[in-house]
């Protein structure tokens, strides 16, 4: 039969104090979507709107996106003065208040946020040859904005030469170019790449 | 002019009558009975999606409220009324997870088609398909109609909110799982690093047993080190062109 005439009775409670909804014979799918409910409940419970319910995506309450904008451009303050550990904790303080965005609202703002912090972050962890760092950060920086963002594609791929990954960089950047396009900086990685590649093979 | 009405002979009528009558009712006999079958089997076509869960807990928790409501007041310390601001919690996730499915169909739906265009697939796997198709733009306008009683107009944005937490999710997921990496990655850097050292040691030192020759080979390995200043000078500067966006 269809299933809008009839569903399933589930074995719920709710927490008089905190009201916090639980099953009483749990299973584990059961709990983690009552888990998601109830941290969903709590940040609908924050809200200001008049009905309790999550204002339309835009427009977008500006506090936050100005507090980010203030903490990268510490995190960039301090990079210029080589500060690169100060650099790196402005970045990651940027990091945490951008992605605690209430979920609700537009995610292409938070990957534009995101991804300039990660690229960032990248740049100061290559700054202290903390290469494995960098190359993570570099590909959550893509993760978030593929397009448009050939910096992040770049330092992943130095990153990886530096660690000498040669193969995994030659395939990374690669990927890069299918995506960005004929970009100077990573053709000439590229070909930096191949270069030591040839080198390594003609020493073997 | 007059007609005279022709006798009607009943009786060599009556054999083309009952002749219709035994097709038409065996027409609608096998008709009737094949809808039924037809149906019967469709019914029985495992659903698409598996049980909606959110859908489930919202409805519960409708019910749950209901129940209380007729078992009297005295229960009501025992077990509280459930607050306007779960159900809507609750409504939103079912919201959310009706925008996975909704992207599900979406992007089966070409698949789907080509593959029984060419054949590769059933026709109860189209039945399937549609019927899921059905069911869940029922389920959408019964959202719709649910969010619009609990606070007026949310139904007209209730699926632009869940749709950008169903896509911030799965960005968190993603971003979550990358970073999960570092550890590991620093991990195997560290010891990839300290055995670049050790090989790079120990040619240093068969250089210095044998003569000077082999310096020349050891600078591949100190570029790890030399480079970096190279590159953050480079960085530097790209570094400012990127300050500008």
């Amino acid at each position: 039969m269809s299933s809008l005439t009839h569903f399933d009775l589930l074995p719920l409670q709710i927490d008089p104090q905190s009201k916090a909804i639980s099953a009483t014979t749990p299973s584990r799918a059961l709990e983690a979507e009552l888990a998601n409910l109830n941290s969903l409940h709590r940040a609908l419970l924050s809200l200001e709107t008049p009905h309790g319910i999550p204002p339309p995506p835009v427009p977008v309450n500006p506090k936050r996106s100005a507090n980010v904008a203030k903490l990268r451009d510490s995190g960039n303050g301090e990079f210029r003065k080589s500060r690169f550990p100060e650099a790196i904790n402005f970045y990651t303080l940027g990091l945490k208040m951008a992605l605690q965005r209430p979920q609700w609202e537009p995610n292409q703002l938070i990957r534009e946020e995101v991804a300039s912090l990660y690229a960032n972050r990248a740049q100061a962890h290559m700054a202290l040859t903390q290469w494995a760092e960098g190359a993570v950060d570099a590909e959550a920086s893509v993760e978030a904005r593929r397009v448009g963002n050939a910096k992040a594609w770049w330092r992943r791929g130095r990153c990886l030469v530096e660690m000498g990954r040669l193969e995994e960089a030659r395939d990374w950047v690669r990927r890069a170019l299918g995506m960005e396009g004929e970009e100077g900086e990573l053709v000439a990685l590229l070909r930096d790449i191949e270069a030591r590649i040839a080198k390594k093979e003609e020493k073997a | 002019m007059g007609f005279s009405i022709p006798q009607i002979d009943w009786l060599s009528l009556a054999l083309p009558v009952a002749y219709l009558f035994v097709l038409g009712g065996s027409l609608y006999t096998f008709s009737t009975i094949y809808r039924k079958r037809k149906a019967a089997q469709s019914a029985n076509l495992a659903p698409w999606f598996g049980p909606h869960l959110q859908r489930d807990i919202y409805l519960s928790l409708l019910h749950l409220d209901q129940r209380d409501d007729e078992q009297g007041k005295e229960k009501k310390e025992a077990s509280p009324r459930i607050p306007d601001s779960v159900i809507r919690a609750a409504l939103l996730r079912r919201a959310v997870e009706d925008i996975h499915r909704l992207v599900q169909i979406r992007t089966a739906k070409q698949a789907c088609s080509a593959l029984l265009q060419k054949g590769s697939v059933g026709d109860d796997l189209w039945q399937r398909f549609q019927r899921a198709e059905k069911e869940l733009e029922d389920e959408l306008r019964d959202v719709v109609m649910e969010a619009n009683a609990l606070a007026p107009n949310w139904g007209q944005i209730i699926f632009q909110s869940a749709n950008e937490i169903a896509a911030n999710t799965t960005l968190r997921e993603k971003l979550d799982n990358i970073q999960e990496q570092t550890e590991a990655e620093k991990a195997w850097w560290e010891k990839r690093r300290a055995a670049i050292q050790a090989d790079f040691m120990r040619e240093l030192d068969e250089g210095d047993s044998k003569d000077g020759k082999s310096v020349s080979a050891s600078t591949a390995p100190s570029s790890v080190d030399g480079e970096p200043d190279a590159v953050v000078v480079g960085a530097a500067g790209k570094k400012k062109k990127g300050k500008k966006n």
